[in-house]
């Protein structure tokens, strides 16, 4: 799909053309002429513009893996179309600018990490110098140095994944395309990974990644889109898909005596005490102030006062609930 | 580049795999124990060793081509090495080609090897060789190059164990193509004989391939028979490799 803007002043157009663009995507597997036949996605429209971090979120077996091998040309869609900076997924040109990291990346058992880069290097295009800097470049990112001559074989999860998004880096895609890439690391690797994505980011790459892990997923996107059982059920920036409405008032007190709390844990939806002090949970901001105002007059302390949103995390529930 | 890329790790994979060496073990075992049956047959031991030994050359090759070769591209699917390799700037079939060739190359040194180890034992125990030797090996091979495509092509369609009974299957009937149009009188004009007929021209005539028996008895062979031979391989190879890489063309993977 290309947006046309006239760009103002200089009284030319410009054409804008996003970096990922699927229109009514579908696929539909069969094992075999006589079994029964899975439709794994349905109708899946969605852009990605330039430059833009995209969370691709949905339970196990929602489509995303599907999604995402269409784009990196693995499986042909059943219906629809998908295009990387305007050029169709099954051609060369489309292939040029993605850089992709499958779930629990798999490589040459056999090879050490300099020479699968060098291999990726090669089937990219590169000439010897090239690779060689691209060596340089990508294991001083990714830490690869001390374990450049082991071979794959021997390799944990975190230094198969620290490989895996070297090779996705291999030829400066403009466009990586993760699936699940924090899934079964530990937290320093999510962490590793988290802060990856967000220089990559800097680095003006449009990043489109999958995963169920929502805290992951919040933290670094722009915008996320929601697939549930095949069809993408939301899409949006996360401030905007998430109501601003505030779901409950978290009030914290302390220096108030037990019939000030008997009282104001009547008026409360749930009640539990801690160190810090009592902890009354109100359903919204107008009780809340009656309860700061009681602890006021009955001479204590307001140690705390929490409005709690809607999390990524309770809209993805009730996405998933509205849907079921 | 991409093809040279894809075929020099195919040749180093299995390089850096032991089951070469074992069968390798296993050919030179057999080149050097061929004199055991020279005994028997007294004053032709350097024919049976010849013999023996080219023969020993064409199965371990077989062998090799149909336990690697009808792996090949299955391996890569099953071990989802292949979604890394398909989603770069590169065609499928360049892919194909470059498992094809690297298969090639592999087969290309095992023959040279297994050559080698036969021509120093000939030349050890007093005999010659003539240029029908040499020409007897380089049709192995072709029929090797063939064999690896059939198998490249089943492995890209079905299971490796499949592929290798079809594979070796074709090899057994191929050598023995005369017997679908020998057929005895009362086949005249049934279906079967049109169905025999069908298969001996689909299937591959190996027996083209074999001039071993004039090699091990010094008999020469025309040139021309040879370009022939040759010429018929590449064509059967060449459209082997075009029906792999249209099957590989749309495969989900």
């Amino acid at each position: 799909m290309l947006w046309l803007r006239l760009v103002e002043g200089l009284g030319k157009v410009t054409i804008i053309v996003s970096a990922i663009v699927t229109e009514n995507l579908g696929k539909t597997y069969r094992s075999s002429v006589w079994k029964s036949t899975v439709r794994s996605l349905d109708g899946l429209s969605l852009t990605v513009g330039e430059n833009e971090v995209f969370g691709f979120l949905g339970r196990n077996g929602a489509g995303k893996t599907t999604t995402i091998k269409i784009l990196c040309g693995l499986i042909r869609p059943t219906d629809g179309m998908a295009r990387i900076h305007g050029e169709p997924v099954r051609k060369r040109a489309a292939r040029q600018s993605i850089g992709y990291l499958p779930e629990n990346p798999y490589f040459y058992e056999y090879l050490t990490p300099r020479e699968t880069l060098d291999f990726y290097g090669r089937l990219h295009g590169l000439s010897r110098n090239e690779r060689a800097a691209e060596w340089e470049k990508l294991s001083d990112l990714l830490d690869l140095r001390d374990i450049a001559s082991q071979r794959v074989r021997g390799f944990s999860k975190g230094m198969r994944q620290r490989l895996g998004f070297a090779v996705a880096l291999v030829g400066n895609p403009a466009v990586l395309i993760l699936d699940e890439p924090m899934s079964g690391l530990d937290p320093l690797g999510r962490r590793a990974i988290r802060e990856l994505i967000l220089k990559m980011r800097d680095e003006k790459k449009t990043i489109f990644f999958s995963s169920h892990v929502l805290g992951d997923v919040e933290q670094v996107c722009d915008r996320v889109g929601i697939l549930v059982k095949g069809k993408l059920m939301s899409q949006g920036r996360i401030a905007e898909l998430l109501t601003e409405k505030i779901r409950l008032v978290e009030v914290i007190a302390s220096g108030i005596d037990d019939g000030v709390v008997q009282e104001l844990r009547a008026a409360s939806e749930a009640y539990r005490a801690s160190e810090a002090g009592h902890h009354f949970t109100v359903t919204d901001l107008a009780s809340a102030n009656a309860s700061i105002k009681e602890i006021h007059a009955a001479g204590g302390t307001l140690v705390d006062f929490v409005p709690v949103k809607e999390s990524l995390e309770d809209f993805f529930v009730r996405i998933q609930e509205g849907h079921s | 580049m991409r093809v040279l890329a894809v075929a020099q790790n195919t040749f180093r994979e299995a390089v850096r795999d032991k089951v070469l060496y074992v069968l390798l073990f296993f050919a030179a075992s057999t080149v050097l124990g061929s004199k055991a049956l020279g005994w028997i047959s007294i004053g032709q031991d350097i024919k049976i060793v010849k013999d023996i030994s080219l023969a020993a050359v064409s199965i371990f090759g077989v062998l090799i081509a149909i336990f690697v070769g009808t792996n090949l591209i299955y391996k890569e699917i099953d071990k989802r090495t292949i979604y890394t390799i398909i989603c770069r700037p590169m065609a499928r079939y360049e892919f194909i080609l470059g498992k094809y060739l690297g298969m090639a190359f592999l087969l290309g040194v095992v023959t040279v090897v297994m050559t080698a180890v036969t021509a120093v034992y000939v030349l050890s125990l007093g005999g010659t060789l003539d240029l029908t030797f040499f020409l007897a090996v380089v049709l192995i091979y072709w029929e090797l190059l063939l064999i690896t495509a059939l198998a490249v092509l089943l492995s890209s369609l079905t299971s490796p164990i499949l592929g290798a009974l079809i594979v070796f299957s074709t090899f057994i009937v191929g050598h023995a193509t005369g017997i679908l149009i020998d057929l005895p009188e009362h086949f005249d004009g049934t279906v079967a004989e049109k169905a025999l007929a069908l298969v001996y021209y689909v299937l591959p005539n190996l027996s083209n391939f074999n001039i071993r028996a004039e090699a091990a008895n010094g008999v020469p062979v025309a040139p021309a028979y040879v370009l022939w031979a040759i010429t018929y391989g590449t064509v059967y190879t060449a459209i082997l490799l075009v029906l792999a890489s249209l099957a590989f063309e749309d495969k989900d993977v």
